[in-house]
């Protein structure tokens, strides 16, 4: 009798069973989902997260490989040159001049007229000085000019000019007979009293004979990328090394 | 409150020039935020105001760049005295007279800046960048004008920069 009953429930019973069975599993579908869901919001969040941080790190990284640079430049020059290490905070405002402004000024020791250099090459000079920040006109600025030389041949003496463009410098007053050719190094020369001799301002990339046939002019690319200047080294003071003839002398 | 924002706006204008924008340069050029204020304020103001203006937001500019100081308060009054000039004679709030002005204004500027620069440095060399820079900053200061006009019209009118007289 407790036989028949059983098996008369049993059906039943196993239906209601199965129905709890699917209906818990069709309930921890939508929990499993809802779960699942906030863990992908979660995870999106993090990811979103680790991109930031990562891009915050890579900036990190360019600028110390920037500043190390800087250092190993400001070791090996050590000395010659005394050199106060600054960061770029703006730029000039208009297209006719062309200048940054530096974040360190008369309270750091820093003059009218000091050369500013960075890894790559010349920069160009301190135009003005106020307590905290400083000018620095840029070799391509109209009203710079720097005397220089080519590294190879050491013979021909010319002047560097800006003229506006970020991207070209003008090298004037080179004599006709100059051995003068495309991507030869130009270099500061001793001719000029702020610049010392030998800092890298760019290669030759063009040569043209001036209409009065007597001198010729070049092209000159220079060797910083001013669009991309973000740090750069102010020479506070140089000793000029003295070869052994100038010792002599 | 006016006049505290038509003073605040070249300051923005240089703030901005030296610093964001240097970063967005088109091939090495800048828009002139200074002279796309001073053309719009020029615009909408009779001549007198708008050379005033226009010479004071030059001479701000000059002084913060401590190069030749008035090259650019001639340059941009000048300009400004012109566009104050003909502002009686344009459909205003057509957004299209915004953009033309600052299309010729920049040329205009450029040009006054151009021969006050040969008149006042013996070593100012010409060269073929200063056209591109110059053609770069018309592209630039074109762009720019669009948003700042609809901007600046709309605060002259009911906003922040409407005259006292008009309230």
């Amino acid at each position: 009798m407790e036989n028949i009953f059983r098996d008369a429930f049993t059906p039943l019973q196993s239906g209601v069973s199965e129905f709890r069975h699917s209906w818990g599993g069709f309930t921890t579908v939508f929990s499993d989902k809802k779960e699942l869901s906030q863990q992908l919001q979660l995870l999106e969040k993090e990811n979103k997260q680790l991109n930031f941080e990562n891009q915050v790190l890579r900036e990190y990284k360019a600028e110390a490989r920037r500043l190390q640079k800087l250092l190993d430049f400001e070791d090996t020059n050590q000395a010659n040159f005394d050199l106060l290490p600054a960061r770029v905070i703006a730029r000039s405002p208009d297209n006719w001049y062309r200048y940054v402004i530096i974040d360190k000024g008369s309270k750091h020791g820093l003059q009218k007229g000091m050369p500013v250099i960075n890894y790559d090459g010349l920069v160009g000079r301190i135009g003005s000085v106020s307590k905290n920040s400083a000018q620095v006109s840029l070799i391509t600025d109209r009203e710079v000019a720097v005397g220089a030389l080519l590294q190879e041949t050491r013979d021909t003496n010319g002047i560097i000019e800006g003229i506006g463009n970020i991207n070209h410098l003008r090298m004037v007053n080179i004599p006709y007979y100059s051995k003068i050719k495309k991507n030869n190094r130009v270099v500061t020369s001793s001719l000029s009293e702020i610049y010392p001799k030998g800092i890298y301002i760019g290669k030759v990339i063009d040569i043209s004979r001036e209409p009065n046939g007597l001198l010729l002019s070049a092209t000159v690319q220079p060797a910083v990328d001013f669009d991309k200047l973000e740090e750069v080294l102010i020479i506070t003071a140089y000793h000029p090394i003295s070869t052994d003839d100038e010792v002599e002398e | 409150m006016r006049y505290i924002m038509l003073f605040l706006l070249p300051c923005i204008a240089i703030f901005l020039q030296s610093t964001l924008f240097s970063f967005f340069s088109i091939k090495g050029a800048l828009p002139d935020m200074v002279l796309i204020f001073v053309v719009f304020f020029a615009l909408l103001n009779n001549v007198y105001k708008s050379t005033a203006y226009g010479f004071l937001c030059g001479l701000m500019e000059d002084l913060y760049m401590g190069r030749f100081i008035g090259i650019n308060a001639i340059a941009k009054g000048l300009t400004a005295y012109i566009f104050g000039k003909l502002q009686g004679n344009v459909f205003k709030e057509n957004i299209f007279v915004g953009i033309i002005g600052v299309f010729f204004a920049t040329i205009l500027n450029a040009i006054c800046l151009f021969v006050l620069s040969i008149i006042s440095f013996d070593t100012f060399h010409i060269d073929i960048s200063m056209v591109y820079s110059v053609f770069y900053q018309i592209i630039y200061n074109v762009l720019v004008s669009a948003p700042v006009y609809i901007w600046f019209y709309n605060s002259s009118k009911e906003g922040i920069l409407r005259s006292v007289g008009e309230r």
